[in-house]
């Protein structure tokens, strides 16, 4: 199976670097959710746009994006 | 000639100091044999000094060749037997030869550190002919005519074969490693890929990688949390006051924007005044690696920047020996002697001054202590040449610190006063300087954080200019940079004072890691990510710092040589077989992370019009000539191009035009300064340089 974001193999959606910031960003929705009440969407595209955000955590969320849009 | 003392040193420049300083008269007859700059002086007798170029002897394979692993045999060979590049040891171990053949007594007068004792036994043993029983040993820390003197009126009457040794272990223990593990890497790379790149790591290289590997993915997967505080001014005395809020940070919105509410336009009033005074002692003496991260600091040198420049004080009599571990000045080295010359020059003649006036001196040492040398002091000389920019630097810095361990104990006063603003807490703090003590001989180098406060009373009344809330987000953890990736070694008690900025430097080189904001190139993560899979102990910390603690054991007579060959190769021995039997996924994985860093070398930066594709430096097929050209070309989505100069080199230069924003390439060309070149035709730059 091949990562969602990098192309790389990987046992799930995505591979072992990707899936550690799929990880993060799950975990960090709760603290979002309470701090401002904003959707799962709005919360991605916070962070996707973030400059504090790491690369992986950002095509993680970016490639969630694109697959709600699609 | 007759027979004279032949004396063996590790440089050419700390021969001539050594021949100057043992001569008579202070000038020793030069003379050259195959090119080897010599010198004849005349003591009690005569004595010859012969340099060394650093490591004359290294280790390598008994049998040869290079495609093969495992390899455990091995055994000291000359250096030009053994490197490229090393063409000119050749001549240096012919004149050692020769010039031990009319030499009735040996001194060693290396540098006294596990190197400096190894290169003069190597010399002493396989050059001269077994000379390594004889022969005395000169012990010393500065090269002032002083110390040198008194090192040979001292000589020690043999050679320290415990540090010996020990340094001949871990030249041993790390060859096994990084031959073995190298060639692992890149032959499995090579077999996969047809193609041959060098691939490395080694003992103390895994783990200090892996620990960039980390921090990178934290930094890479880090999501940041939104909270918010707020900021707030004072008007006093016709001033505005930075105040802090009680709680640092609120994890609401809502919150925030309820105090900003509940403060807007209210005045505050003072609720207590608290002040704290303390006293900072004076810092301690420099070891290499608190010279090295102060240097990082002030003025932004790498570790291996200054050491290279600290070697280069030392040779010339500057400052003592830099390789210490010591943060212990004893008295031995004689305080009022070198502050009394450096009161003779214009720069210090106060502050030194001043402290030749306390009828005692006595330095704030550390608690690090160095059998062989004491902490790195300056030793008083004036420079006999014009200094470059930061060899003026570091000595200036060496001399501050120097000064400033036997000062006084300054004394800083806080300054913490309460506002309460209708039920809510403000801090404004102030800090200052109540007597300077040391701060005074470290001048420039001190941290002044100074905020000096008007007198303020419990019941005062105070005006909020300003209260607003700001929005904030959570950082990830800070990139290593050379200094506090060397301090992270030194504090996992991985490589040795002498090897971590080399070790640091091979990470550069490798490809592994770039910038002084470290950041983990894709081969870095790839290596690591293979070794972790295949062989995690060879990037564990544990085994490196066991074999670590067990090597120094050696340099006391705790250990034999033997056990900890024998225990590196019985680790060695299964991490080797593992590594053949995954030679085929490796070599894969490896041969993707080489093609795909030679990609990543070659993306200059995103492309300005398309905005989606990368632009790429291409090899045309079909006229060999290179551009610049996007990679969405290849879907058919961009035809974006830029032609490039053919002649020399070019690399993405990793920095962005000032005038248009593109990213800019590095041409290199024979002969010629490196130049930033800016491909953008339409640049303003261009344009205003059209007649």
């Amino acid at each position: 199976m091949k990562c969602r974001v990098c192309d790389r193999e990987a046992a799930g959606a995505y591979c072992d670097r990707h899936e550690r910031a799929y990880q993060n960003l799950r975990e960090r929705y709760e603290a979002w959710k309470q701090a401002l009440d904003v959707s799962w969407k709005e919360y991605l595209a916070e962070v996707a746009q973030n400059e504090n955000t790491g690369t992986w955590a950002k095509e993680v969320a970016e490639a969630l994006l694109s697959r709600d849009e699609s | 000639m007759g027979k004279y003392t032949l004396i063996v040193t590790e440089k050419p420049e700390a021969a001539r100091r050594i021949a100057q300083a043992l001569d008579k008269e202070g000038e020793p007859e030069e003379f050259k044999r195959r090119g080897v700059p010599c010198l004849r002086a005349f003591r009690e007798g005569e004595l010859v000094v012969v340099p060394a170029l650093g490591h004359l002897y290294t280790v390598v394979h008994e049998r040869g060749g290079r495609n093969y692993y495992p390899v455990f045999s091995f055994e000291w060979a000359p250096r030009h037997l053994a490197e490229r590049g090393a063409k000119q040891v050749k001549a240096w171990i012919e004149v050692f030869s020769e010039m031990a053949e009319n030499a009735d007594s040996f001194i060693d007068a290396c540098d006294y550190d596990l190197e400096g004792s190894l290169i003069g036994y190597c010399v002493l043993k396989y050059a001269c002919g077994g000379k390594e029983g004889l022969a005395k040993r000169m012990k010393y820390s500065t090269l002032t005519k002083r110390e040198l003197e008194k090192a040979y009126a001292e000589l020690l009457p043999g050679l320290d074969f415990g540090l010996i040794k020990a340094g001949e272990t871990r030249h041993e223990v790390d060859w096994l490693y990084g031959i073995n593990l190298s060639r692992a890497l890149t032959l499995a790379a090579q077999r996969s890929s047809r193609r041959y790149t060098t691939l490395s790591t080694g003992r103390v290289q895994g783990p200090s990688l892996r620990f960039m590997v980390e921090r990178e993915r934290e930094i890479r997967c880090f999501v940041p949390a939104a909270y918010w505080d707020i900021g707030a001014e004072v008007e006093i005395g016709g001033s505005a006051y930075e105040v802090e809020y009680e709680r640092e940070k609120l994890g609401r919105r809502a919150e925030a924007d309820a105090v900003v509410r509940a403060c807007e336009g209210k005045a505050g009033e003072i609720k207590e005044v608290e002040l704290r005074e303390f006293q900072e002692r004076p810092p301690t003496p420099f070891d290499i690696g608190t010279l090295q991260t102060e240097a990082y600091r002030h003025f932004g040198y790498t570790p291996r920047q200054t050491l290279d420049i600290a070697q280069r004080l030392y040779l010339q009599a500057l400052i003592s020996y830099p390789r210490t571990s010591s943060q212990k000045l004893p008295p031995v080295i004689d305080y009022r002697v070198i502050l009394s010359s450096l009161s003779r020059g214009r720069d210090y003649e106060d502050l030194a001054a001043e402290l030749l006036k306390r009828a005692e001196l006595t330095p704030h040492e550390g608690e690090k202590e160095d059998p062989a040398h004491p902490a790195v002091y300056p030793t008083g000389s004036l420079p006999e040449a014009a200094l470059s920019g930061p060899e003026r630097k570091v000595l200036d810095l060496v001399v501050r610190r120097f000064m400033a361990v036997f000062g006084d104990p300054a004394v800083r006063q806080s300054m913490r006063v309460s506002i309460e603003v209708n039920g809510h807490l403000f801090y404004l703090r102030g800090r200052r300087i109540l007597k300077e003590g040391w701060m005074r001989f470290y001048g420039p180098y001190v941290s002044s954080d100074e905020v000096l406060l008007p007198p303020l009373r419990k019941g005062d009344t105070v005006r909020l200019r300003r209260v607003t809330r700001q929005d904030k987000f959570t950082k990830p953890p800070p990139r290593y940079n050379p200094s506090s990736l060397l301090k992270k070694m030194e504090d996992e008690g991985i490589g040795t004072k002498a090897t971590r900025a080399d070790i640091i430097q091979t990470l550069y080189d490798r490809g592994y890691i770039r910038g002084r904001s470290i950041t983990v190139t894709g081969l870095g993560f790839d290596v690591t990510e293979v070794l972790s899979g295949h062989c995690p102990s060879v990037v564990s910390v544990e085994l490196t710092r066991g074999l670590e603690e067990k090597m120094e054991l050696i340099q006391n007579g705790g250990e034999k040589r033997e056990n900890v060959l024998l225990e590196a190769v019985e680790q060695l021995r299964p991490v080797l077989e593992g590594l053949k039997e995954d030679e085929e996924a490796i070599g894969e994985a490896l041969s993707e992370a080489l093609r795909r860093a030679r990609m990543e070398e070659r993306i200059v930066g995103p492309c300005p019009d398309c905005g989606t594709g990368s632009l790429m430096i291409i090899y045309s097929r079909r006229t060999g000539k290179r551009f610049i050209g996007c990679t969405n070309y290849f879907k058919n989505a961009c035809r974006t191009s830029f032609p490039l100069p053919q002649k020399g080199t070019v690399r993405p230069a990793q920095r962005e035009c000032g005038a248009c924003g593109w990213p800019q390439v590095e041409v290199r060309m024979m002969g010629r300064r490196p130049w930033i070149l800016c491909f953008n035709p339409r640049c303003p730059r261009k344009e205003e340089r059209r007649p």
